[in-house]
């Protein structure tokens, strides 16, 4: 646990007012603040010390305390009851209830638990904090509505992850994030899904992408070759004088649309015709007679 | 709606320790809906995530109604704008 400079993190002097206290804070608060930047982690922990700082500097006696044991908080507690037992009372506590975690163990420490906050107050009910995770899936994956069972904040959670979400998608789970202040309800989870490229398939949309290799013989003759996809193998069937980059459309044969049941994009197929390698004699012998047709 | 779906506003106030002032002046803005029910004034359950946001920017950041109007528009605005970045780099990540 390491000492914190409240006024470094305020950018103000020691010496500075209760009025340029306020400023400073306004000011950063103003641009920190997690409803002003709902997925910027880093906001909301400046955002954290920036509040932790002004309830410090702002607060008359809280920031005597501070100013008083400053680097030396580790014996804050120590010195306080040797005062006491010279002055026969105990030390006195500042009241009031803020939201949990919101504070550092710097700050717990040299105030305690019970010294949390003064613009908060009576029974206020306020939504516990929302949690944010990422998940990561292959693209296979997101192709099936599944569960998973994820840990978040040490607690793990069976989820359903719908077919057809989207890399950098977020879903709400409401009620899964942190518990709530004086019984209000819980804050949600917020999880953001990468979807891994897949080796095979290119997403575009609901679309997706394929290329297969098709030999010389098939492409001239035409016949059938069986493509495997996420929902099973489909049979193509292939034109005679099929040419290299030729693209096919298979209607509803692509990635499911999100929360829309039933629904595909389309599958594009793309041939690349494979000229034959290590011809034998005869092989080569037989393409010399086509040539001269 | 049933009961169990809304709240009544004066209720909200109380619990929220907030002016029925400030409701009124974001129902006004038409930033949250106020049901009227014979005399009685209700807000959705549904619109309470919403308007503890609001409140939170009125008393953390001491901005006023309109200001958190633009706010909250700015913000929508981020969040499609970001949604179309999200669909454009997946679009990218297909050509390279």
């Amino acid at each position: 646990m390491a000492y914190i400079d409240y006024y470094n993190i305020l950018g103000v002097a020691k010496q500075a007012t209760q009025e340029d206290i306020k400023t400073a804070y306004r000011k950063l608060a103003r641009r920190m603040h997690p409803d002003l930047n709902p997925d910027d982690k880093d906001a909301h922990r400046k955002f954290q010390q920036i509040n932790e700082a002004n309830e410090v500097l702002s607060d008359a006696e809280k920031r005597k305390k501070y100013d008083q044991y400053g680097e030396h908080w580790q014996h804050a507690d120590d010195i306080e009851k040797n005062r006491a037992r010279q002055q026969q009372h105990g030390t006195q506590g500042f009241g009031g209830e803020m939201h949990e975690g919101e504070f550092s163990e710097f700050f717990e420490s040299l105030f305690g638990q019970t010294s949390r906050g003064r613009q908060r107050s009576g029974n206020v009910k306020y939504r516990g904090q929302d949690y944010n995770a990422e998940l990561l899936l292959s693209l296979r994956q997101a192709y099936t509505t599944h569960q998973q069972t994820i840990t978040v904040n040490g607690k793990n959670l069976r989820i359903t992850i719908p077919a057809g979400v989207d890399n950098g998608q977020t879903i709400r789970l409401k009620g899964h994030g942190g518990p709530g202040v004086n019984g209000g309800p819980g804050g949600d989870l917020y999880i953001t899904f990468g979807i891994e490229n897949d080796p095979v398939f290119r997403r575009d949309g609901n679309d997706l992408y394929t290329l297969v290799d098709l030999d010389l013989y098939t492409a001239v003759l035409g016949g059938e070759l069986l493509l495997d996809t996420f929902s099973g193998k489909i049979k193509l069937k292939v034109n005679p004088e099929t040419q290299s980059g030729t693209k096919i459309r298979l209607k509803a044969k692509g990635f499911p649309l999100y929360k829309q049941e039933g629904s595909f994009g389309d599958l594009f197929v793309t041939y690349q015709v494979r000229i034959p390698t290590g011809l034998t004699e005869q092989q080569k012998e037989l393409f010399a007679q086509l040539s001269r047709l | 709606m049933d009961e169990q779906s809304r709240i009544r506003v004066d209720s909200f106030c109380m619990i929220y320790e907030v002016k029925p002032d400030f409701i009124h002046t974001l129902q006004e803005s038409g930033m949250v809906n106020i049901i009227h029910v014979l005399d009685d004034e209700f807000i959705s359950v549904n619109d309470i995530e919403q308007l503890e946001k609001f409140m939170r920017l009125h008393r953390d950041l001491d901005i006023n109604v309109g200001g958190i109007q633009a706010i909250d528009y700015l913000l929508h605005k981020i969040k499609d704008l970001q949604e179309e970045i999200r669909g454009l780099r997946n679009r990218l990540n297909i050509y390279e």
